[in-house]
């Protein structure tokens, strides 16, 4: 018998997230959620254009709310990518095949989650037209830009981990998509709030804890009300935290990635 | 003395209150092909997933040449999987699929690429490299898998029912090809199969499981012989002479029948001592000088081992 001496691949997480990768972009998924969020901004971006010239919005306004549905809509396609990353391997059958590969599974959730984030990404470089149009004339598209790649890729970081965590432990894939999207409207849900429930200490702890609100209200900081964005830095605390534990949580939870789903087996 | 291809030693696997595995002892020496057989529901996947390091054993271990089951990653790295119902990447080409995993298991771009087409071609899918595998057949699907089996040059390959849901020429040359893996890379074959047949085809050794426990172990004549299955006979003798045949035959305690045809006589023959019943039928009928035309014995093979072992039990 010929043996190779083959030692598991050194970074197998990259090995994974170039695979990743084809399958998303020439696979044709990622082309169509990208798309789909261009439209998207097309629509969004036109109304607050329109409003802004009658006068119904305030120029900064329409960037701000332009980049903050721009951010959440780009982290929600990472949430459904990741959201499908685990489960969906599971469902297809698929998934026995890459637990026999002699690679930590974390390396597997690791590489599906950059993948992933490379949508996010493409999203962002999407956007950058439809915010220069919009903010150009008001010295603020650098502002707006950095903000939103900023506040976007801590949102989009929390909601990979988020989606490879329940995806890691859901026992099907329609689980994994349903609670994914609870649980980003549960976060994106205060956001909506009125500001009068905004108000007092409480309601600024609520804002400041929610890493959706907090991170949007940021750019609105930074962006209506022109304030300097190291200033406002604190805001970034809670996405960030947010994005730090549900990576770091969707990585030990690989240990507990079984064919059937539900946790330990 | 060669090395253990695999040994477990009281591996036991339950779900809930289910026991899919009960103390599973098993020694399978280096380069034979063992048949892994079972009834559905057996335990014989879940054994296997805990032999490949895909599920955590509640007790017991096991090696995989020498490599302790607490080293999953030296395992995995040594054994190659056929799974059961193994599911792939539809828009993934098969060549693409294949070096995917070869760089899974350390390999270079390069040497993946090469890699891939010499086991697309080993195993007849060459023509088939740049198709996606949504568009493979059953068969195709399945030498697919076991191209993806071994991807890492195994020393032990276990093929969890590779003959599944193919025609009798898919399975032919399923057959063929795990035989080529035993002799032409010299691996260890663990192959689980209802393909009975078969497996006293190309198998050294059987293993046979029932609800979790192993119920036999070693060759098919071995297993065959244990199990004590019943066996029949058929005589054929000329019509006319079909009534003096069976007298002489009862007359030696031989259980004998005339069936539906003419001429003919079923024989109920002693598990343990079939072969002298036959001789001794046999001499009955010459001696009372009736012509014997045919003879015929049946049972004895490895299903009817199966079937009284997997019911026994």
């Amino acid at each position: 018998m010929t043996t190779v001496a083959l030692s598991p691949a050194r970074r197998a997480w990259l090995v994974v997230a170039d695979q990743e990768l084809r399958d998303l972009w020439l696979g044709g998924r990622g082309l169509a959620l990208t798309f789909a969020y261009s439209l998207l901004l097309s629509i969004i971006t036109y109304l607050t254009a329109t409003n802004s010239v009658l006068n119904f919005l305030e120029q900064r306004e329409a960037v701000n709310l332009t980049l903050q549905i721009g951010v959440a809509f780009g982290a929600l396609l990472v949430l459904l990518t990741t959201a499908d990353a685990l489960s969906g391997e599971r469902e297809r059958g698929s998934l026995e095949s890459l637990l026999l590969a002699p690679v930590h599974r974390a390396d597997l959730v690791a590489g599906k989650g950059m993948a992933a984030l490379s949508i996010w990404l493409v999203a962002f470089v999407v956007s950058i037209p439809y915010l220069w149009f919009l903010a150009r004339g008001v010295g603020i598209v650098g502002v707006a830009l950095a903000g939103g790649l900023v506040v976007g890729t801590l949102l989009s970081l929390f909601l990979a981990g988020l989606g490879l965590l329940i995806s890691s432990l859901a026992t099907s894939n329609r689980v994994s998509l349903s609670l994914s999207l609870f649980v980003l409207l549960a976060f994106f849900a205060p956001t909506q709030l009125p500001s009068s429930a905004q108000q007092g200490w409480a309601g600024d702890l609520f804002i400041r804890i929610d890493p959706f609100s907090a991170g949007l209200h940021y750019l609105g900081k930074i962006l209506v009300d022109g304030h300097n964005a190291g200033q406002e830095i604190a805001w970034l605390l809670s996405p960030l935290i947010a994005a730090g534990s549900a990576v770091l949580a969707a990585l030990g939870a690989s240990r507990f990635l079984t064919l059937r789903g539900g946790g330990p087996s | 003395m060669t090395e253990a291809a695999l040994e477990a030693r009281g591996l036991t696997k339950a779900f809930g209150a289910v026991r899919a595995v009960e103390a599973l002892d098993l020694a399978v020496p280096a380069g034979i092909v063992l048949g892994f057989l079972g009834p559905n529901g057996a335990g014989k996947t879940t054994a296997i997933r805990m032999l490949t390091t895909v599920l955590p054993p509640d007790s017991g271990t096991f090696t995989v040449a020498g490599h302790p089951h607490t080293r999953p990653l030296e395992i995995r790295q040594r054994v190659g999987v056929l799974p059961e119902s193994a599911g792939y990447p539809e828009r993934q080409t098969g060549e693409e699929f294949l070096r995917y995993h070869a760089r899974l298991f350390g390999r270079s771009r390069a040497s993946a690429r090469a890699l891939a087409g010499a086991l697309l071609a080993e195993t007849g899918l060459a023509d088939r490299a740049r198709s996606q595998i949504g568009a493979y057949s059953r068969g195709m699907r399945q030498r697919l898998g076991i191209a993806r089996a071994l991807v890492n040059e195994p020393s032990l390959v276990f093929l969890d029912e590779p003959t599944l849901g193919l025609d009798p020429s898919g399975q032919r040359q399923m057959l063929a090809l795990i035989r080529q893996i035993s002799e032409a890379r010299g691996a260890t074959v663990v192959l689980s199969t209802h393909l009975l047949a078969e497996v006293e085809e190309v198998c050294a050794r059987v293993v046979i499981l029932n609800r979790g426990r192993i119920v036999a172990d070693g060759t098919v004549a071995e297993i065959v012989r244990r199990a004590a299955a019943p066996r029949y006979g058929r005589v054929r003798v000329p019509p006319e002479a079909a009534e003096n045949a069976l007298t002489a035959l009862r007359a030696r305690d031989i259980e004998a029948a005339t069936n539906t045809r003419p001429g003919e006589l079923d024989l109920s023959l002693r598990a343990d001592d079939a072969e002298g019943e036959v001789r001794a039928a046999l001499r009955a009928l010459l001696d009372s000088d009736v012509a014997v035309l045919g003879l015929e014995l049946e049972g004895g093979r490895l299903s009817d081992a199966f079937l009284t072992m997997t019911e026994q039990s």
